[in-house]
């Protein structure tokens, strides 16, 4: 065979330079395993956690919002699919919503004080964290929220283009306002967890491996 | 209901949190020192994403790591022009990135702005003051942004005034004009 090599349409194109090779390397420091960081945690399928959301709701009716709130973040979801996920954190949210602001700290002081109450707390700052990465993500794509808000199918691409010369609209978008009332609830929150617990919860949650 | 102040605050915790660098040395090649969070080059040394989000599209993303922060944020674009406006300014800044010294050339993707923050910055640089600097940025640029605005609007009103009063003039040029052509084309004829 000659020096000069057979050309091909891959070899010609710089497709091949975006190739990482190093992950293709089995010994590189890329392909670290994560999972030796962490005891693994139980798998918690589906249908568990509807139950368990089952009994939160039930508990938030009763009217004992603080035993709903425990009782959701004692069992959060690090291992699982994604459905699972996604419907504990909609419970964790949907309890933190429904809680008055002036019962907050108070309520965040009782559960810091329990036994366990820390690491409750380290959970709740990991739920805020998500909810909020969630939803403004989620309603960037459109689809995977579509279930959960009602109003994000709306939002997608049926509100006019605003051209900028009206100052009335701009200011508060109407398709913003659902986001942004979530947000504010989570926002709170976080004032609040960090008063409480302090910063090292955020430490915490941005080091701990367990991924809710 | 004002979201900003808990929006700062949340911001500036989470930030003063992530804050926390050490001199680390990169695992791959040796005698280098790299930022680990735009290398990445080991999953270990990579820490969980921070999203802080006022509303769908104003937030703040932290990405921690252990020698470097990477901070960018997603300014309020509530229309095209602020869109425009937000690229054009972000550009400006972005071009100038050297006399920020934690401002990051290229903002990553859906952000409009990056920092990157190392471990040298927060040795040389006091750390809550970087976090006060980023805060304080935030705030301008949405007061620039909106101050800007006005005065495109503004300007965009003076111009279509003068466009609309502009054609009563021009109307008598043109008739009087077709008139001279029409006198000529009769003399010639």
């Amino acid at each position: 065979m000659s020096i000069i090599q057979q050309h091909t349409a891959a070899s010609l194109s710089d497709a091949w330079r975006t190739i990482d090779i190093d992950a293709l390397v089995e010994d590189s420091s890329v392909n670290f395993d994560t999972s030796t960081l962490h005891p693994p945690q139980p798998e918690t399928s589906e249908a568990e956690v509807r139950q368990i959301n089952g009994q939160v709701r039930q508990l938030l009716r009763g009217g004992d919002a603080e035993g709903a709130l425990r009782g959701a973040l004692e069992t959060p979801v690090y291992n699982g699919p994604d459905a699972a996920k996604d419907a504990h954190l909609h419970t964790v949210i949907e309890v933190l919503q429904s809680i008055k602001a002036s019962d907050m700290t108070p309520m965040l002081q009782r559960i810091y004080a329990t036994p366990g109450g820390s690491e409750c707390l380290d959970v709740l700052m990991k739920y805020l964290y998500k909810g909020m990465a969630a939803t403004t993500t989620a309603s960037g794509s459109g689809d995977s929220s579509a279930p959960r808000t009602p109003t994000s199918g709306v939002r997608g691409g049926m509100t006019p283009q605003q051209t900028g010369f009206s100052q009335v609209g701009a200011r508060a978008g109407a398709s913003s306002d659902s986001t942004g009332a979530a947000m504010s609830v989570l926002l709170s929150w976080h004032e609040k967890v960090v008063d409480v617990a302090g910063m090292g919860c955020i430490g915490r949650c941005m080091t701990d491996w367990r991924k809710v | 209901m004002s979201t900003l102040r808990p929006y700062r605050n949340a911001v500036r915790a989470s930030l003063t949190a992530a804050l926390c660098l050490s001199n680390f040395a990169s695992q791959v090649a040796e005698r280098h020192n790299v930022p680990e969070v735009e290398a990445k080059t080991s999953p270990e040394l990579l820490l969980n994403n921070l999203v802080v989000a006022r509303n769908k599209d104003e937030r703040v993303l932290i990405e921690p790591s252990i020698n470097s922060v990477r901070v960018s944020i997603k300014v309020k674009q509530a229309d095209e022009i602020e869109d425009i406006l937000v690229h054009k300014f972000s550009r400006f800044l972005s071009q100038r990135a050297e006399s920020f010294l934690i401002l990051r050339r290229k903002p990553i993707q859906d952000y409009d702005i990056s920092f990157l923050i190392t471990n040298t910055h927060t040795e040389q640089l006091l750390t809550n003051k970087l976090v006060d600097f980023i805060l304080a940025f935030m705030e301008d640029v949405d007061k620039e942004i909106s101050e800007m605005k006005l005065f495109v609007n503004s300007r965009a009103r003076s111009v279509a005034e003068t466009f609309l009063v502009q054609p009563e003039a021009k109307l008598g040029a043109i008739t009087d004009r077709e008139r001279g052509k029409a006198r000529f084309a009769g003399v010639e004829g």
